[in-house]
Parts: C-alpha cells; sequence; structure tokens
C-alpha cells in the first residue's frame, strides 16, 4: 500500500512538473531525407530550419522553446507515411514541413485528415497546388519553372530539338506532362522522351538513345544523386547538346561537378541583398554559420520555420492553443508575412508566388541570364 | 549502330557486375555467409580510392589503399562479426541481419566522413571518344572489359591449382572434411573474406570515375551480386562471370526493345526466370534435399 502511494506520488509529482513545460514546448515536425541517395538534400534544408529555430529562441518570440522532430523519409513516400504518423499520433506536432512531391503527395492525406499542417520547401511537382487547405507550399512549383525556361531555350538560345530524361515518380511525370504543353503552338519540339527507374545509377545505354536523337538541347528531370549520374554520363557517353534542369539540380554537389558547367537551370528568384531585416539577418547569420552563401532552399525551408514562429506567436497573443486548425485560420487571416526575400502573400491554394530566374552554372556558381515575373 | 554502341555499352557494365558479383559469390559459395555486407566492401574500396587519388597519392598508392581498405573490412567483419556469431551456433538468419547492420553503419560512417552527396573521380578517361561514327567508347570501358578478364581469369586459375583455391572450394562442398585433412576451416574463410573483397576493388574504382559514388550506392550492389550469384548458379564462380556480363548485356539491349525505365526490371526478370524455369542457375549443379 506505502509503495503505491510513493507511486501515484511520484507520478503527480512528475506530472505536475512536467505538463506546464510541455503545454510552453513548441515541437514541430520535419520529413526530410536523412539517408540514401537524396540525403544531400535533408543537410541543406535543414541548415535553413535550424536557423530559423536558433532565430526564433534567441528572440523570445514563443512562449517557450522551440525544437523540430526530424524523422527520415528517404525522400520515398513510404518510409515518410511511417515518419508522419509518428509525428502526428505520437510526437504529437500541429505542423510539419515536408519535401519532395512523392513525400509530399503522400503524407498530406495525414495531415488533411489529423488537421495538421504540412508546409513543403523543396518538391515542385504541380500536383502539390492541390492536396487540401493543410498542405502549403513556400516554394514555386515546377509548372512555373517549366514555363519560364522553354520560352527561354527556344528564343533567347534558339534551341528546337529537346529530349527529356525524366525519373519515373509523380515529380518526373509531372515534368513531362508540363513540357508536353509548354512546346504547343511553336516551333521547337520535343523529339525524345526517356523515363528512368528511381534506383537506376548506368545510364549509358540512355546516352546512346539521347545521341541518336540529335537534339540541341537536353532536359533532366530527377533529383539527388541520379541526377548528377545522369548528367555526367551523358557528358562522359559523348552527348554535348545544352542540359538544362530545374531548381532540384541547386545542390552544392552538383555545383562542384566538373560536367555541370554550363547547365541553364532554373529556380525562384531571391533578393539576397534585399535591405529588409529578415533578409538581412538571415543572410549575415547563415554566412557566419555555415561559411557559404545560402540558396533557395535554405530560404525556403527558413522561411516555413519562421512561418511557424509567426503563426504560433500571434496565436499565443491571443489566448489561443496553437493547433492546425488555428495555425490554417490564422495563415488565412493574417494574409502577408515578413520573410526572407520580403513581404509575401499565398494564392489560395496555399502556394508562395515568386519570379522565375534562368540561370547557368559557370565555375561552379550560378550566374542570373533573366527573370521571368510569374503572374498568379 | 545503336545496337553496336548498346553491345558494347553492356559488355562494360556486364564487366563491372561480373567483378562485383563474383566476390559475393565467392564467399557465399564457399562460407555459406550471407555477406550483405559486401555492398560495403564496394563502397569502402571506392571511397578509400576516392580520398587517396583526390589527395594526391597517385594511382598505383591509391589502388593499393583502396585494396587494404576492402580487404581489412572484410577480415574485420569476419573475425569480429561472423565467426563470433558461428561459434555461438549462430543461425543463417542472424549472420544475415548482422551483415545487413554493418551495411547500414558503414554507409552512415562513410556519410558521416565524406557527406552525403554525390562525389566523382575526375579523370579523362572517363570519356568516351568516337570510334566509328555513332559508336563512343571510353578508355575505361577497355579498361572494365580487361580487368574482368585478368581478374576472373586469376581467380579461376587460384581456385584450380592452388592449394587454398582448392581448398576453398572444399570447404563449400564439405567443411568437415576440410577439418579432417588437418586444414584450418576458419583460416580458409578468412582466405575467401580476403579474396572476395580484394575482386571487388576494381569495380568498385571504375565506378567511382564513370557512375560516381554516394554512400548508399552499396544496396544497388548487393542487388546485382544477388541476381548475379543466382541466375549463374549458387556456388558456381563461372556462372557468376557469366550472369553478370548477360545482365549487363541484357540491361543495355533491352533498350532496343522496351523503353528505358524498363531496363532494370530486365535483370529481374531474368532472375524470375531462371529461379521458375532453372533454380539451380546458368552453371550451377542441381541438388536434392
Amino acid at each position: 500500500m506505502l509503495n503505491k502511494l510513493k507511486f501515484a506520488g511520484a507520478v503527480a509529482v512528475l506530472t505536475g512538473l512536467a505538463l506546464p513545460a510541455m503545454a510552453k514546448d513548441h515541437v514541430i515536425g520535419a520529413l526530410f531525407p536523412l539517408s540514401g541517395p537524396n540525403a544531400v538534400y535533408g543537410d541543406v534544408f535543414m541548415a535553413g530550419s535550424d536557423l530559423a529555430v536558433e532565430h526564433i529562441n534567441a528572440d523570445g518570440m514563443l512562449s517557450g522553446p522551440m525544437s523540430i522532430a526530424y524523422e527520415d523519409s528517404q525522400g520515398l513516400p513510404q518510409p515518410a507515411v511511417v515518419g508522419m504518423t509518428k509525428l502526428v499520433n505520437v510526437t504529437g506536432v500541429p505542423y510539419t514541413l515536408s519535401a519532395f512531391t512523392g513525400v509530399s503527395k503522400a503524407i498530406s492525406t495525414l495531415g488533411q485528415r489529423n488537421h495538421v499542417v504540412a508546409v513543403n520547401g523543396g518538391g515542385v511537382g504541380p500536383d502539390l497546388a492541390a492536396l487540401g487547405e493543410y498542405f502549403w507550399n513556400v516554394i514555386p512549383l515546377v509548372n512555373l519553372e517549366v514555363r519560364a525556361v522553354v520560352p527561354y531555350l527556344t528564343g533567347e538560345m534558339g534551341l528546337k530539338r529537346m529530349v527529356l530524361v525524366y525519373i519515373d515518380d509523380p515529380f518526373g511525370q509531372a515534368i513531362q506532362s508540363e513540357l508536353g504543353s509548354a512546346f504547343e503552338g511553336t516551333d521547337a519540339e520535343l523529339v525524345e522522351v526517356l523515363s528512368v527507374p528511381v534506383t537506376a545509377q548506368q545510364f549509358s545505354g540512355v546516352a546512346a538513345k539521347v545521341r541518336s536523337a540529335k537534339p540541341d538541347v537536353v532536359y533532366i528531370a530527377s533529383y539527388g544523386a541520379q541526377q548528377l549520374q545522369i548528367v555526367k554520363q551523358l557528358r562522359d557517353n559523348g552527348v554535348d547538346a545544352q542540359i538544362v534542369s530545374y531548381s532540384g539540380y541547386i545542390t552544392p554537389d552538383a555545383l562542384a561537378l566538373p560536367q555541370s558547367e554550363g547547365i541553364v537551370v532554373t529556380g525562384q528568384a531571391v533578393d539576397y541583398a534585399s535591405d529588409d531585416p529578415v533578409t538581412k539577418r538571415f543572410v549575415t547569420d547563415f554566412k557566419a554559420k555555415f561559411d557559404k552563401d545560402p540558396t533557395a532552399y535554405n530560404v525556403n525551408y527558413y522561411n516555413a520555420t519562421l512561418l511557424y514562429g509567426l503563426l504560433a506567436h500571434a496565436l499565443e497573443q491571443e489566448g489561443k492553443d496553437v493547433t492546425g486548425e488555428n495555425l490554417l485560420a490564422k495563415r488565412l487571416e493574417m494574409k502577408t508575412f515578413d520573410l526572407v526575400g520580403g513581404t509575401v502573400s499565398f494564392q489560395d491554394n496555399g502556394t508562395l508566388l515568386s519570379p522565375i530566374e534562368v540561370k547557368q552554372i559557370k565555375d561552379g556558381k550560378t550566374v542570373t541570364l533573366s527573370t521571368v515575373q510569374i503572374g498568379g | 549502330m545503336l545496337a553496336i554502341q548498346l553491345a558494347i555499352t553492356g559488355l562494360q557494365t556486364g564487366a563491372l557486375y561480373a567483378l562485383t558479383a563474383v566476390g559475393f559469390s565467392l564467399i557465399f559459395g564457399s562460407t555459406r555467409i550471407f555477406h550483405f555486407a559486401h555492398g560495403a566492401s564496394f563502397v569502402i574500396a571506392a571511397y578509400f580510392f576516392y580520398a587517396t587519388f583526390g589527395a594526391g597519392w597517385g594511382v598505383i598508392p591509391a589502388i593499393l589503399a583502396s585494396a587494404f581498405g576492402a580487404v581489412a573490412f572484410g577480415l574485420l567483419l569476419d573475425r569480429l562479426v561472423y565467426v563470433p556469431i558461428q561459434r555461438h551456433e549462430g543461425s543463417f538468419f542472424t549472420v544475415f541481419v548482422a551483415s545487413f547492420g554493418v551495411g547500414i553503419a558503414v554507409q552512415n560512417v562513410i556519410g558521416m566522413i565524406f557527406g552525403r552527396g554525390y562525389v566523382t573521380v575526375n579523370t579523362s578517361l572517363s570519356r568516351s571518344v568516337e570510334m566509328f561514327p555513332d559508336v563512343y567508347v571510353s578508355p575505361l570501358a577497355w579498361i572494365a572489359i580487361l580487368c574482368a578478364a585478368i581478374f576472373l581469369g586469376g581467380l579461376q586459375f587460384f581456385l584450380r591449382r592452388t592449394h587454398t583455391g582448392m581448398a576453398l572450394r572444399a570447404l563449400a562442398d564439405n567443411p568437415e572434411l576440410v577439418r579432417t585433412f588437418g586444414l584450418n576451416p576458419r583460416a580458409i574463410q578468412a582466405a575467401a573474406f580476403a579474396i572476395g573483397s580484394v575482386i571487388v576493388v576494381p569495380a568498385a574504382i571504375i565506378t567511382s570515375a564513370t557512375t560516381g559514388l554516394s554512400p548508399a550506392i552499396g544496396h544497388h550492389v548487393m542487388l546485382i551480386s544477388l541476381a548475379a550469384t543466382i541466375v549463374g548458379g549458387i556456388g558456381s564462380i563461372s556462372g557468376t562471370m557469366l550472369a553478370g556480363v548477360l545482365l549487363g548485356l541484357a540491361e543495355s539491349l533491352a533498350l532496343l526493345i522496351v523503353d528505358s525505365q524498363w531496363t532494370e526490371a530486365v535483370t529481374f526478370a531474368i532472375l524470375f526466370a531462371f529461379i521458375i524455369i532453372r533454380p539451380s542457375g546458368l552453371l550451377g549443379r542441381a541438388t536434392a534435399h
């Protein structure tokens, strides 16, 4: 009996001590590729999200310390659903960061059903704009990138014969669909379309098929280590045509690859030289912490994390609980947010708009060729 | 011309598959250890070469460093993981799980040391030159084929003409009989790991320059090794060599018939076909249980 009383007392004390602390802690989730061939993206995404957490905590923006519970999605839908289930049912997060088109589509139903906000800053499949009110994108989707780059390739560069090499998953299929329609009404054509399995690593045979189509330009729509393997093996196997890719190509290992020289890529435009305090602080602290310039992915996950801080802060000021429903309601109410790159607003479908830059890789860096304004 | 190009490309890929798979086949065939960490041996060999060559060691010292890394890993794994498990009558499944775990651990350690991104060894040898109109071949393709011929021929000679080689074959057939003849099965097992690990080195080095590397590449290596071992016939080194080349050729030539997304599926279609039609593999011996 005495032991039971001691146990009950201990539980009561621990519960009493723990509950107020838990109520103040802010834990959000993140489903990033932390292992496997796409793990390099996880490092890039975390650099942005971790810096935002540091800033939010340093500013005392929230009633308690904020942290991120990272789950390894490997960039694949199945592990991502396992991770999301844990975040929703065990960790109990109201808000999670997502990346990759397949992953985002897979976890969005869990978010929608459980009223947990999922914010994507890395996946660019156009379908991501239609995953429900609890799924938001802080990155312009790839249909906008395709619409920006095709006129530049066919007009400014005079390239008329394109071959598409795309990964056989929802993201690659979205690019194929978008490119198919982007060429309609132009004198350019898609002369060959080659899809590759997600796990493929040998592309010398694909290079032979590309060469035989005699293209002016080759569009690579893949990600992670595979897209670099494709580029290297195309170049090594005699494909000298202009190569073009999307924002997912702009990673540190891609920029370091000698075969990347001259590749045209697209990506969201971010004014790193902006005078607004949020951008200045981000750029300064990022360079100080990582000793390199930030990329758009760093910005996106900084913004996605900071967005939670702004919304949760506003809810706490009003004495409301920080739940998925309230975060969504507050986002719809606030409309505009001061994030890195300036003041932004979401479209009705929960996606941020941003101008698209057409860039070229030169000496391991990207040089802007053109900036295309995108209408809402 | 496309068919010729794809055939040459397939030969290069097949040579690398054969070199990769034979090491696994030798170890599995002679010791019955499902050495899933063979992919990790490949990764270690490749990254040792990448690191040392990149540090300016020169080709030969870098190759030796790569071989040292792979052999040391194989021997240590045998000594520190497999032998203790076997000593406690560990089941086939226990050994497999241990090996699988080591493979994942190596992947993460390599990622921590070298980063988790894509790296490649830059050499002009990987750049193809036009031999005939529309037929491009890189010097590394010839090196891969030559290496496969030398290493695999050398392995056959070793297994048939040397005492250690014959002991390895005997170990596969009857470990008790090996002990009866006064030989030490543990020492022969260690030799299997040393040879099986070193034979993966040329494929790892050539892959580092052609396909490039990431810490996760070991899983693909294991898939190919397993497929070639089964198609070739478990325990048959010659069969595994032949199967490696066959799978490489099939994967490449399939582009003439099917869409590019199905080329990997061709490998596994062949695997399933053999499992159903000829379970003993190309050159394996049918066994009764």
